[in-house]
């Protein structure tokens, strides 16, 4: 059963963790959760919700160069995939030094929002609640150029590759395909002692991923409308039987020695023990913004739902991931590209509103992610794997209306360039991860336990407000 | 490489067929008479049913019997020599359904394609072909859900039927097939790749060939672990391979019937020949890459054969040493186990590259000698003593997460599903909502799963197993999974034909249903179909307990009983892993 999460419950999980887990190497160090855990029991609200664009964001044609010089080296390098330039929305990025005598400009899908009384990523980045982060990726170390190409600095292992990058984006510098542990679950072991339902602490509505999966914390999925209820646990006389659901929830939910078997269970345990509570809650939850019929749209609707029922369930830290495929345009670039960001304006446009409608914009911040950049020139009929790629952090707490991070210069052979205009990152994802962290309430002395490898790095990009 | 391969087969037991079948229906051991010493594998009940589990879509009391008369060597070696003809291909079905052409304003749904997977996996005798296509589906993945495949189930069927012919080919065969096929052209994008006149190739088909499909990342040893140099894996290739292959993949696109016309316009698509989605790709040497292609072991000069140029390419993978430990222990993962022994790998991984398999004790041998064959792969598989083995069974780290599509097979096949359809379409659609896997519908080249997924916080992880499947289970998809169950198994699935009522397919269990009025007799019929008897003594317990609650003299008390048997052990734990 889940039940009200007190401190004592909370080392009881932890060190139970710890001895079915002793003898690997991520044995969980007890004292410093714990210790991290009785520093950060918080009295508000917040949240972090990931967008993961799986496939790999063709950033080149998301945030483009607007001015003339900057545009003809765009559209020299890019052929047939550059966007028109009189279609540009162009942005002022008033802080931004590498821009300065240069514009950029969103696509025009960006000014999409799905209703009259919401706005979309453009709308937002005007309000000052959209803040663009330019070529993040992944790194180990701040890394130039001449390091690069000599190979004198450790880099990321398996670049350009979708199953590992991905990973390595939602764990750490030095993962690939097969690592366990990412930084949103990591930021959920440290908070969830703080929520009533430890097991709404992580929540996905885009299916599994190791960005919400933490060593003690593993993340809930929830379904189109929410979780959903194994109907035959409270069903006694199902097919005329007596007593049968109970019997059917000692087969399913009980503890067993063989090892798919129990881990198979525990999956079965956690939506017999959870589903009812959210759904309840959902249930009674009022949010009146609406929303795309998309299937982001039913994903951060849903996100939003829970949000809303944050009082009723007793959550005050909440790590959530949802997703939008089809990125891996290696053809059909052109055609494809635009659609799927227009459904991320209005998605994105329409939670934004949601978290207005509930009162805790400034408490909820909305975050874009994918596997890597593409590369800058064609392949004929679209873009190859990259690196580097531009991002977009939403909400109340960013600090909106700017461009955050050397823009590089769009041009095939440019200074950032590795090889057909795919970008050396300026900004890691770690720095990113940090910055989001630092606002979600994460000590700075935890900050290297929830993002590995951020040591290496400044740990504020400084595009959220302080908390 | 030959393009044709020898067929020949080493058959120690051929003399001996006739007189097997004729003597040993008791099931008693018989000796072969080439080696005195080596016995066929004749199996009891569960053991036929543990060895179906892997070898075919699900146990049916008919398979049982077959397999204990001849034994598992023999029931593989038919199995080998079974046309598909029986069943026809995918193809056929599909056109029976939509012809192709496709006829100016029908309506093209990807139905029929799926119906005929099912149809085939319940109705076909060569079961073990069809098991291996299906795991081979999973290797070299295209899908349904692809916007540019969406629409032609024919596509699909074409695809799906060249695994099926070669499933007990070459991997090299296949290889080649599947890379000139236009279903993964247009789904990993090479066709319409160009390379002409400084064009920059597209490098899609170039890194997935290699990462999924032949030698993945880091190099191996032949018992698939990692080859290791100052404590890290070592990569098979960097982004320069990648861009050396990639030119290789250029100046293929769509095929036409009769003469060759390679043609600019029918490059890029007009005209459109009506047979081109089922057709191989053609060669286009105007858009082939005319530079040198530097890749791996591979050195092709410039100017050279694009049709040569993507054979040697070809081979080059193949030729890896990666490929046999690779591919070898993704076979075993999709039929056995998920965490096979070292050893386990090497010897399938030895078969794979020898291109032969002989049995522990001499009784069987298989195999045409050559690098690749799948006859010796399979059969290394299948007949491993770690696959056989009673031991593996109560190892608590043995077996896998059987596959949504596997389960739903197995309560087909051993529970007399009967499709009412004309024709029996086994009217399976999308089951992605329901079941969250639906055949060919992966939702990316890389599969379903990944057959090195470890579920975070587990038990499974906190050992370093791995568990593909566990990938599509988490808390709504095992409890749609059982609701699911709940409606199925009374009222049938699978959509309604015209003229018809109520869903296609019903659960007859005819032999359950006689069984009802005993309790003891219902589960231990059940225990044995769906779990090989390895139903632990408290989920035994707990069904006779809930099953024997239902009167025996209330009303369809024998249906009640047999669907409340089949829910509590289809959504037992002591199913859904296979051991």
């Amino acid at each position: 059963m889940t039940t009200k999460a007190s401190r004592r419950e909370f080392l009881k999980t932890a060190s139970a963790l710890s001895i079915a887990g002793g003898a690997t190497p991520w044995a969980i160090n007890l004292a410093s959760i714990g210790a991290a855990a009785a520093q950060t029991v918080p009295t508000d609200y917040k949240a972090l919700v990931c967008i993961f664009m799986y496939g790999g964001n063709d950033h080149s044609n998301v945030i483009v160069p607007a001015d003339n010089a900057g545009y003809q080296q765009y559209a020299q390098s890019r052929g047939a995939l550059a966007l028109a330039q009189n279609t540009l929305l162009p942005l002022t990025a008033p802080a931004n030094a590498s821009l300065t005598g240069r514009q950029v400009g969103m696509r025009a899908e960006m000014g999409q929002a799905f209703a009259a009384t919401q706005v979309g990523l453009k709308g937002l980045y005007d309000a000052g609640r959209l803040a663009v982060l330019a070529n993040v990726g992944t790194l180990r170390v701040p890394t130039t150029m001449t390091q690069y190409r000599a190979r004198s600095v450790p880099l990321p292992p398996s670049l350009f590759s979708h199953n590992d990058q991905q990973t390595n984006w939602q764990a750490s510098p030095t993962a690939r395909e097969g690592t366990r542990i990412g930084w949103g679950g990591l930021i959920g072991d440290l908070f969830a002692a703080s929520n009533q339902f430890q097991n709404f602490t992580c929540m996905s509505a885009s299916g599994g991923s190791v960005f919400l999966s933490g060593r003690s914390t593993v993340q809930m999925q929830i379904g189109n409308n929410g979780a959903v209820q194994i109907n035959a646990l409270n069903n006694q006389t199902l097919f005329g039987g007596q007593n049968v659901g109970n019997s059917v929830r000692t087969i399913m939910t009980s503890d067993r020695a063989q090892t798919l078997e129990k881990d198979y269970n525990v999956i079965n345990k956690r939506a017999a023990d959870s589903a009812q509570a959210l759904n309840t809650a959902l249930n009674n939850a009022t949010l009146v913004t609406t929303f795309p019929n998309s299937g982001l749209g039913t994903q951060l609707r849903n996100v939003a739902r829970i949000i809303a029922a944050r009082a009723t369930l007793g959550q005050r830290r909440q790590v959530f991931h949802v997703s939008i495929g089809g990125f891996d345009q290696h053809s059909g670039l052109v055609a494809g590209h635009g659609p799927l960001w227009a459904t991320i304006s209005q998605a994105v446009g329409a939670f934004y509103a949601a978290t207005v409608e509930l009162g805790i914009a400034d408490k909820v911040t909305l975050f874009t992610a994918s596997d890597f950049g593409r590369t800058l020139n064609s392949n004929g009929d679209g873009s190859d794997h990259g690196w580097g790629a531009h991002h977009l952090a939403v909400g109340g707490a960013v600090k909106g209306g700017d461009v955050y991070g050397a823009f590089p210069t769009v041009m095939l052979g440019g200074p950032e360039d590795v090889g057909r205009g795919n970008l050396l990152p300026a900004q890691s994802v770690v720095q990113y991860a940090a910055t989001m962290a630092t606002w979600f309430g994460v000590p700075a002395s935890n900050l290297a336990t929830v993002v590995p490898g951020v040591e290496s790095f400044s740990a504020d990009l400084g595009f959220m407000n302080a908390s | 490489m030959k393009t044709e391969r020898s067929t020949t087969r080493s058959l120690l037991i051929a003399t001996a067929m006739s007189v097997l079948l004729a003597a040993c229906g008791g099931g008693e051991k018989v000796s072969s008479n080439t080696n005195a010493s080596a016995q066929a594998t004749i199996p009891d009940d569960p053991g036929a049913v543990r060895f179906l589990s892997q070898a075919s879509f699900g146990a049916t009391t008919a398979d049982i019997a077959q397999l204990k008369a001849t034994g598992l060597e023999h029931w593989i070696d038919q199995q080998f020599n079974m046309s598909r003809s029986q069943t026809g291909t995918h193809m056929d079905y599909v056109k029976s359904q939509i012809p192709l052409p496709v006829p100016q304003g029908t309506a093209v749904t990807m139905d029929p394609l799926y119906h005929s997977f099912w149809r085939q996996a319940m109705l076909a005798p060569d079961q073990l072909r069809q098991r291996v296509t299906f795991a081979l589906s999973q290797i070299t993945v295209i899908s349904a859900a692809d916007t540019g495949l969406q629409d032609s189930p024919h596509t699909i069927a074409s695809f799906l039927d060249i695994l099926a012919d070669n499933a007990f080919g070459n991997y090299r065969d296949i290889l080649q097939a599947v890379s000139t096929h236009p279903a993964m052209g247009q789904y990993l994008t090479a066709l319409g790749n160009r390379g002409d006149n400084g064009r920059t190739p597209d490098e899609n088909y170039a890194r997935e060939v290699m990462q999924l499909f032949t030698i993945g990342l880091f190099e191996l040893n032949m018992d698939g672990t990692q080859k290791m140099a100052n404590g890290a894996p070592v990569d098979t290739y960097d982004m320069d391979d990648i861009r050396g292959l990639a030119k290789v993949f250029t100046g293929w696109s769509w095929g036409n019937e009769g003469a060759a016309d390679p043609s600019n316009g029918r490059f890029a698509g007009n005209p459109a020949d009506p047979m081109r989605r089922v057709i191989p790709l053609q060669f286009y040497r105007q858009y082939h890459s005319p530079d040198a292609k530097v890749f791996l072991t591979a050195n092709i000069a410039a100017g050279s054969d694009g049709v040569q140029a993507m054979r040697t390419a070809l081979d080059t993978l193949f030729n890896h040493p990666n490929v046999a430990p690779f591919i070898g222990r993704q076979l075993i993962q999709r039929m056995v186990t998920s965490n096979p022994s070292a050893q386990y790998i090497q010897r399938v991984a030895n078969a794979f590259a020898t291109g032969r398999y002989t049995t522990a004790g001499g009784y069987y041998s298989v195999g045409s000698g050559q690098r690749g064959d799948l006859k010796a792969t399979v059969a290394a598989v299948l007949l491993d003593t770690e696959a056989r083995s009673a031991g593996s069974i109560i190892q608590d780290d043995w077996g896998k997460l059987r596959e949504p599509v596997l389960r739903v097979a197995a309560l087909m096949r051993a529970f007399e599903a009967t499709s009412q359809s004309p024709g029996q379409q086994f009217r399976i659609g999308n089951i992605d909502n329901q079941m969250f896997e639906t055949p060919m519908r992966s939702p990316s080249v890389f599969n379903f799963f990944r057959p090195g997924y470890v579920p975070p916080n587990t038990t499974l992880a906190s050992k370093s197993l791995v568990a593909p499947e566990f990938q599509i289970a988490n808390e709504v998809s095992v409890a749609t999974y059982a609701n699911t169950l709940q409606t199925w198994i009374p009222n049938g699935f699978g959509s309604t034909a015209t003229g018809q009522t109520g869903p296609d397919i019903r659960i007859a269990a005819t032999e359950a249903r006689a069984l009802a009025s005993d309790v003891n007799k219902l589960v231990d019929h059940v225990s044995l179909l769906l779990t090989s008897n390895t139903m632990s003594t408290a989920t035994r317990d707990s069904i006779r307990t809930a099953v024997g609650s239902i009167a025996a003299t209330a009303n369809n008390s024998a249906a009640n009983r047999v669907n409340l048997a089949l829910f509590m052990t289809m959504t037992s734990p002591d199913f859904l892993v296979q051991k």
